[in-house]
């Protein structure tokens, strides 16, 4: 147990009152309409979505886990944690088609992608998958959260499972996704203060950088500081293999969408912001500065490994940078450091709780039980929900001490089968509902056979986790490869619809030059200035001005084209991600190629703003005016606070009222 | 108990969340279309 002096009690609660009362404030902007409860009106700046995607990347949780992978591998356990690199590629590709798709969520965004039956059960499946989920993840953190309660003032489990969460819900309940995304922000602030806090201090206490890497060298353990230490290249317990598969899994997985657990409620975060700029920019920088907090996590948990090295059990060393933060922290701090802790406990469960939230309300309940309940029922079935997700989570997280290790498990073998549909949905006109729906189907008996039938029965051996994964989606392949082939592609006028709107990366040729035979687009509206990776230098003969080998100048037309700028970042952003984790972990060390790395990484991140930020503003600025008229006829359509627009909203309008006259969506309203 | 199965009896509660929320667009499917043949 720790002892808590009173001024450590002020700055705890003080803390608390700020991150709850600061959520609070907001709580009259959520009650104007379905979109507000839900999305923040989309018209955040691009900081607020990413400091929520930072702070709901951090949960109680993560600590545990990052310093077990860290005291296990030492720097090259920061890879386990580089899964969050999808927001390398993603914030350039996902990020924008999905912004511009204006669904609410992963599953609303399914029935604009595919259509007719398929779709919808495809919706529903994925409504119901993540309703599950969000309850699990709740009941998963606030376990996190009863232990570190144990640990800190020995209370019973139960105590830290349930007030910290009760005190979220009040101001999820109440202000919904402002609330989240208003305590995201101030939730971060404190966080990042105590994770650099308890960082340096933890590696002053063991003298220092210098001093830290002479006592793992002198310990024989000097390999902790080489994040490629591989032990093989498919044998020992970090073999490269396994790191090609990570880097696979996580850096081409930002081309789709879903493939990571993590893109869920940063789809959210993405339809939060004002514009496309804004989506990419908030999920680059939340996964950035993600991946810049696990250099500092890694650094001090090997100062931990160095203060209290031969610790076998694994819920022992999980606790070690709680211990660095309680045990070495000054009167005063170790309140700024509880309040941390429990602002990065607030910032998750309350994402979670509205998301779960948002998918049973949006896309279970108006979709297929209520399609013509008032914003006002919405709103209350939000709340609703929220509450019943809310004692959920309880009930799951009391029983699951030992669940939580299958579903763990349950998570990889799913992102398994389903990878590469989830990419192919977004770059493969001719992928349809059928097929992606029967990956999912195939992934669960795969599953079985490859994990446990076949193993268990002597006919095959039990095989590693990397290699798993590329069987699993090798023999999922098998089923929804053909599957896709031998039923119809999705309607040309729905395909193409889709395609106007978020004007998607890959291979669309049959939909665009149907889009153009019918004059809904020009072609070559860029030509002589899109190029590709190779780029042509020349315009044709000579007539329009020579191409840069960057250009900066867009026209609106010009910016929906996927250039060579996109891919130039497409191939830096995820190098940049690599070097600050690296880098920053290095030189907190001091080791000479740290500075290099970190610098890189600052110059790197310069470079893509230099390359991306015109074409992104001439997206933004375009595709935002034509949207902006249509959101405005919507919100109106459906806000129900008559006195806060003036215009008599009646509070039973649908969204088939107001999807009148949307810009390329003209069946908006009816999703 | 055996870890892999462990594992798939895991995925396989998350499914079944799935399978409930499938069942249910079938049923706002078919409730659509039959309002829309009638």
């Amino acid at each position: 147990m720790i002892q808590f002096s009173t001024l450590d009690w002020f700055w705890a609660g003080s803390f608390l009152l700020l991150m709850v009362g600061g959520a609070f404030f907001f709580y009259r902007l959520a009650r104007r309409s379905e979109s507000d409860f839900f999305l923040a009106g989309r018209r955040l700046p691009w900081w607020l979505p990413a400091s929520s995607v930072f702070s709901t990347h951090t949960a109680t949780d993560t600590p545990m886990w990052v310093t077990g992978v860290i005291y296990a591998h030492g720097y090259r356990g920061l890879w386990y944690t580089f899964f969050t690199a999808w927001t390398a590629i993603g914030s350039f590709v996902s990020a924008r088609i999905f912004r511009r798709s204006l669904a609410y969520s992963q599953a609303e965004w399914q029935v604009m992608r595919f259509g007719g039956m398929g779709a919808e059960l495809l919706r529903g499946w994925m409504a119901g998958w993540q309703v599950f989920m969000n309850m699990f993840i709740l009941g998963w953190v606030g376990m996190a959260m009863g232990k570190v309660g144990a640990l800190v003032f020995g209370w019973p489990v139960w105590v830290g499972l349930v007030f910290p969460t009760l005190i979220t819900a009040a101001y999820t309940l109440v202000a919904g996704y402002w609330g989240v995304v208003m305590g995201d922000f101030l939730q971060g602030i404190v966080a990042i203060f105590a994770i650099l806090i308890v960082s340096l201090v933890g590696i002053a206490a063991v003298g220092g950088p210098a001093e830290l890497s002479g006592r793992l060298v002198e310990m024989g353990e000097g390999w902790r500081m080489n994040a490629f230490a591989f032990t093989g290249l498919f044998t020992g317990d970090f073999p490269a293999a396994w790191w090609l598969t990570m880097l696979v899994i996580a850096v081409v997985g930002g081309f789709g969408m879903g493939t990571s657990i993590d893109w869920y409620p940063e789809a959210q975060r993405i339809q939060s912001a004002g514009s496309v700029r804004d989506a990419a920019y908030g999920i680059w920088a939340g996964g950035a500065i993600t991946l810049i907090r696990n250099g500092f996590w890694a650094a001090s948990i090997l100062a931990f490994f160095v203060l209290a090295p031969g610790i076998a059990d694994v819920a022992d060393y999980e606790l070690g940078w709680f211990r660095l933060g309680f045990e070495l922290l000054p009167t005063g701090l170790i309140g700024v450091f509880f309040a941390a802790i429990l602002a990065i406990h607030l910032s998750t469960i309350s994402s979670h709780l509205n998301l779960g939230a948002l998918y049973f309300t949006r896309d279970l309940f108006q979709r297929y039980l209520r399609p013509d309940a008032s914003e006002e029922t919405l709103v209350q079935m939000g709340r609703l929900v929220t509450a019943v997700l809310l004692l959920g989570s309880f009930f799951y997280g009391m029983m699951m001490q030992e669940i939580t290790q299958w579903l763990i498990f349950a998570l990889w073998l799913m992102m398994a089968g389903i990878w590469l549909p989830n990419i192919l949905q977004v770059v493969w006109w001719r992928f349809n509902a059928w097929g992606y729906l029967s990956a999912w189907m195939a992934n669960l008996g795969v599953a079985w056979l490859v994990v446990w039938i076949l193993p268990a029965f002597g006919a095959f051996p039990p095989l590693p986790d990397y290699l798993q994964f590329w069987l699993l989606m090798a023999l999922g392949a098998l089923v929804f490869f053909p599957t896709t082939l031998l039923t119809k592609p999705e309607e040309m006028d729905h395909l193409i619809r889709y395609y106007l709107q978020t004007r998607p990366l890959g291979w669309w040729g049959p939909v665009h030059r149907e889009a153009v035979r019918r004059g809904l687009i020009v072609e070559g509206a860029s030509a002589g200035v899109s190029g590709g990776i190779g780029g042509t230098a020349f315009s044709a003969k000579g007539l329009v001005p020579k191409r840069p080998f960057i250009k900066r100048r867009w026209t609106a037309a010009e910016a929906e084209e996927w250039t060579r700028e996109d891919w130039i970042v497409i191939a830096l952003s995820p190098v940049v991600m690599a070097a600050f984790m690296i880098g920053v972990a290095a030189l907190l060390l001091f080791q000479p190629f740290g500075l290099s790395l970190t610098v890189a990484a600052v110059l790197g991140t310069g470079l893509i703003y230099w390359i991306i930020d015109p074409k992104l503003r001439a997206v933004s600025a375009d595709y935002e005016q034509r949207q902006a008229a249509y959101l405005e006829d919507l919100e109106r359509g459906v806000r129900w606070e008559k006195d806060a627009v003036g215009t008599g909203g009646s509070g039973q309008n649908t969204h088939e009222d107001a999807g009148r006259g949307a810009p390329e969506a003209d069946n908006r309203g009816g999703r | 108990m055996d870890q892999g199965l462990v594992t798939v009896i895991g995925m396989s509660i998350a499914y079944a969340a799935s399978f409930l929320g499938m069942a249910l667009a079938w049923y706002g499917w078919k409730k659509r279309s039959g309002k829309e043949e009638g």
